[in-house]
């Protein structure tokens, strides 16, 4: 499950959450471009080449490829998410998991917040 | 380009170990029990522990202040000798700040001079430390076409805090003379034809630069903030300025010609004039949020289950000093956590050489002497080698502070 806040959500078609499903195995280099066919079945490794376990990196790459709507540089910056936004894993700060490499696991979730609205 | 540090006995392939975001364990720092949730500048809390320890360097920063005078060794009661304003942005840190300050001082204890008949006596801790609590916000939309007006958004989310009135704004009432008088402002009368909105757009489009625009439109919400506290007989008016906005207005405030005022930048004591001043009548500028980062608002907007209303991007912004510096210190503060508050740090050891010879007419901040000696020397004026003839016209610029004459007058390099 995926949420956004903090004005992040209005990138994302102005819906808050997100419920996705990723294939356990993931392209090494966050390529989304031939997503598998749905629902993907976490047994089949439908991806040559070198694959690693779905991670945080590769779901901001695959939001960014296949839900965001519009203005893709205020969610990410290079190959991470831009400075400013916030992301929690299962409630949980995403430096205290290792935050990019972080393995997604079933039922996980992860809220990305926008702090840029300034004070 | 050699790619090598250089030390001969260092493997070539051999990867820098990324830096850890966080000190020892994951373990909270303060329950040393439950695993932490959260990271603040490398220290680890947990989600238990976070919120009391939010409120009580809140409750740190404000409370020393609410005193007209400061405390003496003895600690005093609170007692504030007037109302509290706070002004509401729509930001983190406004909706942050509103949403502290009435579960601590408001919703928490009883209105100031009743008694509760049942407890054992009056309990200055369980009373409100204001009378009267009011929420400000000034709506910006007038500014540029095509904004949308928040107000009624921000009047739904302030709304659900009772016992807080809510006061909206509009820029545009800072050219309104009827709005001036309304606060007890008597102003000198001049003939101007149009609406107050049409004379702000005038205002604003007759600005030099597009750094021009969100400094002006800052120091406009300032005053119009500064007296609607004065005339609702407020001795605060808080801002939901936090520790990183701090450093980014700081920073911003010294790049643009203000560094004589990043005193009052972080706090400062108002009053219209000398007389008021000599009356007791000033209002308190604090910044209850100032030692608090970005990450912390965000992370208690999102526990409390905080509605941000957000703010419009302005037009053109991109350009603005303010805007780049905020690029510079939220990508500084990503890698550097401790950078920001050392910023803040580092600018509140700072103090201007010279004593203020007035105060500016249009900022109503301390201004410093020799303004236009020091531009003079620092800009060539006229190609010509004759001494410049001064001019008879009447002239702002003896009256303004370096930061508001700079404002006026430095034209974009496009």
């Amino acid at each position: 499950k995926v949420e956004f806040g903090g004005g992040l959500e209005l990138l994302f078609d102005n819906q808050r959450s997100h419920k996705l499903t990723l294939p356990a195995r993931v392209p090494l280099d966050n390529s989304t471009s031939s997503p598998p066919s749905s629902p993907p079945s976490p047994q089949n490794n439908e991806y040559e080449g070198e694959t690693k376990p779905v991670d945080v990196a590769y779901l901001v790459h695959w939001l960014r490829h296949h839900l965001l709507k519009e203005r893709a540089e205020l969610f990410m910056e290079g190959d991470t998410v831009r400075p400013g936004i916030l992301v929690l894993i299962n409630d949980t700060d995403w430096e205290l998991e290792g935050e990019g490499e972080y393995v997604i696991k079933n039922g996980d979730e992860v809220v990305f917040i926008s702090t840029l609205h300034g004070g | 380009m050699s790619t090598s540090c250089g030390n001969p006995n260092a493997e070539s392939d051999a990867l820098m170990p990324r830096r850890r975001k966080f000190d020892r364990s994951k373990l909270c720092i303060k329950c040393k029990i439950n695993q932490g949730n959260i990271v603040i500048r490398h220290a680890v809390y947990c989600k238990d522990c976070f919120l009391p320890m939010m409120y009580n360097k809140i409750k740190r920063t404000i409370e020393p202040t609410i005193n007209p005078t400061p405390e003496g060794p003895r600690k005093k009661n609170l007692n504030p000798s007037g109302n509290l304003v706070i002004a509401f942005s729509g930001g983190l840190g406004s909706t942050v700040l509103l949403d502290v300050i009435y579960r601590g001082y408001f919703s928490s204890r009883r209105p100031r001079g009743e008694t509760n008949t049942l407890s054992e006596g009056k309990d200055p801790k369980k009373e409100r430390v204001w009378k009267e609590g009011k929420v400000c916000y000034v709506e910006v939309c007038g500014a540029f076409h095509g904004m949308r007006d928040r107000t009624d958004d921000v009047r739904r989310i302030v709304e659900r805090y009772d016992d807080l009135e809510f006061v909206p704004l509009r820029i545009e009432d800072a050219f309104d003379e009827s709005w001036w008088e309304s606060v007890d402002l008597i102003l000198s009368p001049c003939s101007r034809n149009g609406t107050p909105l049409s004379a702000l757009c005038n205002y604003l489009s007759s600005l030099p630069a597009p750094t021009a625009i969100p400094s002006t439109l800052q120091t406009l919400t300032r005053l119009l903030l500064l007296h609607t506290a004065l005339s609702t007989h407020s001795s605060h008016l808080a801002l939901g300025t936090c520790l990183t906005s701090l450093s980014i207005s700081l920073v911003s405030l010294v790049a643009q010609g203000g560094g004589f005022n990043l005193k009052e930048e972080v706090q400062e004591e108002w009053s219209p004039d000398s007389l008021s001043r000599s009356k007791g009548r000033s209002v308190r500028v604090v910044r209850p949020l100032k030692d608090i980062v970005m990450k912390e608002c965000a992370m208690y907007a999102w526990w409390k289950g905080l509605e941000i209303v957000g703010q419009e991007t302005w037009p053109g912004a991109r350009q603005g000093i303010s805007r780049i510096t905020k690029d510079f210190i939220i990508g500084l503060e990503k890698d550097y956590p401790s950078t920001v508050s050392t910023i803040a740090r580092t600018c509140a050891k700072l103090s201007p050489k010279d004593h203020a010879v007035g105060t500016c007419i249009l900022c109503n901040r301390p201004a410093q002497p020799g303004v236009q000696e020091w531009k003079n020397r620092i800009s060539i004026r006229s190609l010509s080698t004759d001494p410049p003839v001064s001019s008879e016209k009447a002239s702002l610029a003896p009256y303004l502070c370096y930061a508001c004459h700079t404002t006026l007058t430095s034209k974009s390099s496009k």
